[in-house]
């Protein structure tokens, strides 16, 4: 018969520690234990996760079955313009973010944004050849391409541990900012040919100004403290 | 027919939001086991669970979703099948596995377990089924048991009544309901939680006389006085977190409503108290908190108010608004419900079914009770308590890693002066 020195409490007679705190169980001079089975069982057994196979085949074939009609009704209707184009896009898009994540369960986050973003890009692809336009190698791709990183980098930043509020908004803002620049640097290379510095700094320098002040605030307990108790809840 | 007996039959307002709460991570399920004094016989116990199952049809069904509610219908695929036991007790329940089966058993040892989805019976009902299918594997092992109402023990060879599989909350549904109103947020108690598919279950096994004595001394029952050491635990738990603010500590409490609305229901007929102590009023003492529970639950506990409440319930379902919901949007609707109005406003659950009582002639095979509740929605710990003979069985059951309340909960019935008896499948 053991007892946890510090909880007082009886424990199993093969208790190599007490399972409340911790504390091993030492005692020189007993005898080598009868090995018993455990008081619990040993078997782990995992109950296999609902199937939505049904699910994702019942949605493929809403979207396929909206896709297949479209693109005939399209033969018919309105010939000049491909516009069946678009449903088919938005179809596939839909298929990506919907249905996939239901066939396949356990894939990583970065396949899955870049899956998601892809989806996005052929989205965009269709609408461009739809448009007959030449704007999505050089303008529409980098801008999404640009996006993807952003979130795939503030998704890392701030998943796992709990960041503060302060810390988030700031990354956030700071990503804005980033991709403001971005946007301005493909526009300028698409349109003039040339990259020339102009609204998009003003947004960025406005980010930056609005992130300082959280910054010093987050860095700075008395000003933390004074936030909490004037923005608390 | 949606009456129970025929072909199918309808869930009862409880069952309704077990099921639309069931999701990949989560299940309503709870165990009941017995410690028998011989190693079980895995044989002997499926001849029993298969004489068993045909009397208590309640249990021996099937769950489907209609279009704007799930129902259950007669189960005529082959098992239930008794199956080793596992570490992992309480997994999710899938509708479409398993045959379907909502119930499970598992033998280990001297053990033998059921765990029941809570969408078919509460504790009451299932300590019912329990008793009978335990004394249905005695009486297989030779040992003759006999049947009886007075016992508890329903005899397998009579026809189930039709008392047994009423919808205890329609019947006894008033005309008043009770005040709906948002409860304030509780302290959650939350912790690490382990990967899924762990829930750490730690037992303590109390002398019955000693911890009735302690209780008798603060003039407290020992539902009460077990909820009461609960409270100063949680209470002392989030001071030591140093909160922004503190949060009153509240626990669900099931009460078995059959004591004051005559059924012979297997069904769900439970309705829960919430003993509440708020730490921002100033100190408890510990004989201030047990005051403070036991009249909570003198005053709340009466016909009248847990009428109203489960009116409340049973009129919800009735709306015709959400009647005509199809299933699969108001199960997002009933969820997000009950974390509002079933997890925010409780800091834990303590259940104590009371005791498991048996005829003369089962005692000296069963050595003792357990019973455990499932994981909750969030990675918090909850308490569970049962008494056989002279053994009051303690469970705190949960997925976090941290042991602190179950350890400051046992600390404080040694410190009272109470010997415990620890087993738990931490590693």
């Amino acid at each position: 018969m053991s007892y946890c020195v510090h909880c007082g409490v009886e424990l199993d007679e093969q208790a190599k520690r007490c399972p409340l705190c911790g504390t091993p169980v030492v005692d020189p001079s007993a005898l080598e234990p009868m090995q018993e089975a455990p008081f619990f069982a040993s078997r782990r057994e995992e109950v296999p996760p609902v199937s939505k196979t049904e699910l994702a085949l019942l949605l493929t074939g809403m979207l396929a079955s909206v896709t297949i009609c479209c693109s005939v009704v399209n033969l018919f209707v309105g010939r000049t313009v491909a516009w069946s184009l678009y449903v088919t896009g938005a179809a596939a898009m839909l298929w990506f973010w919907c249905v996939l994540p239901l066939l396949a369960r356990h894939m990583p986050v970065w396949a899955r944004l870049t899956l998601d973003v892809g989806a996005i890009g052929l989205y965009v692809y269709l609408i461009s050849l739809a448009l007959q336009g030449s704007w999505f190698m050089t303008l529409a791709l980098p801008i999404l391409i640009l996006a993807a990183l952003l979130v795939l980098v503030l998704g890392l930043a701030l998943q796992g541990r709990r960041r503060s509020l302060l810390t988030a908004a700031s990354l956030d803002i700071l990503a804005f900012g980033v991709f403001m620049l971005g946007v301005e640097y493909f526009w300028d290379r698409y349109f003039r040919g040339q990259w020339e510095l102009g609204w998009s700094m003003v947004i960025f320098l406005a980010c930056v100004a609005l992130v300082i002040p959280l910054v010093i605030m987050r860095l700075v307990p008395s000003l933390r403290e004074e936030a909490r108790r004037r923005f608390h809840r | 027919m949606a009456e129970p007996g025929g072909s199918w039959y309808r869930l009862d307002s409880a069952g309704q939001l077990y099921s639309a709460i069931q999701s990949d991570r989560y299940s309503a399920i709870y165990r009941f086991s017995a410690m028998m004094t011989q190693p079980v016989d895995p044989a002997a116990l499926q001849r029993a669970v298969d004489r068993i199952m045909p009397r208590f049809p309640g249990f021996r069904v099937r769950i489907r979703r209609g279009l704007f509610w799930y129902y259950f219908e007669p189960n005529q695929a082959p098992g239930p099948f008794v199956r080793e036991d596992i570490l992992n007790p309480c997994p999710p329940v899938r509708f479409g596995q398993d045959n379907g089966w909502l119930v499970r058993f598992y033998y280990y040892r001297c053990r033998i377990s059921i765990e029941v989805f809570h969408a078919l019976s509460d504790g009451g009902g299932a300590m019912v089924f329990f008793r009978s299918l335990l004394a249905e594997y005695l009486r297989q092992t030779g040992i003759p048991v006999p049947c009886g109402r007075r016992f508890g023990v329903l005899d397998p060879d009579k026809p189930p009544r039709p008392g047994e599989l009423e919808d205890a909350y329609s019947r006894y549904a008033g005309k008043k309901k009770g005040r709906f109103g948002l409860l304030p947020r509780a302290y959650q108690n939350l912790g690490t939680p382990e990967p899924f598919y762990t829930l750490h279950v730690t037992m303590g096994f109390v002398p019955l006389d000693q911890l009735r004595a302690k209780a008798k001394s603060y003039g407290a029952s020992i539902t009460e006085y077990l909820a009461a050491i609960f409270i100063r635990v949680l209470l002392d738990k989030q001071e030591r977190e140093h909160p922004r603010r503190l949060m009153p500590v509240a626990l669900a409490i099931p009460i078995n409503l059959r004591g004051w609305f005559p059924s012979e229901t297997l069904r769900n007929f439970i309705t829960t108290v919430r003993p509440c102590i708020d730490p921002t009023l100033g100190e408890y003492t510990f004989p201030e908190i047990v005051a403070q529970v036991r009249y909570f639950m003198k005053l709340h506990i009466n016909r009248q108010e847990m009428q109203a409440d489960f009116t409340t319930k049973v009129r919800f379902a009735e709306n015709r608004l959400l009647q005509l919901i199809p299933v699969a949007l108001k199960n997002p609707v009933l969820s997000w419900n009950y974390q509002i109005l079933g997890t925010r406003p409780y800091t834990a659950t303590f259940t104590n079914p009371g005791s498991f009582d048996v005829p003369a002639e089962m005692r000296p095979h069963i050595k003792h009770m357990e019973v455990v509740l499932g994981q909750a929605t969030v990675p918090r710990t909850d308490c569970a308590s049962i008494s056989y003979g002279n053994t009051m069985e303690i469970t705190f059951a949960g997925t976090q890693k941290e042991t602190d309340t179950e350890r400051e909960f046992f600390r404080f019935l040694v410190r009272e002066g109470i010997p415990v008896k620890i087993e738990s499948d931490r590693p």
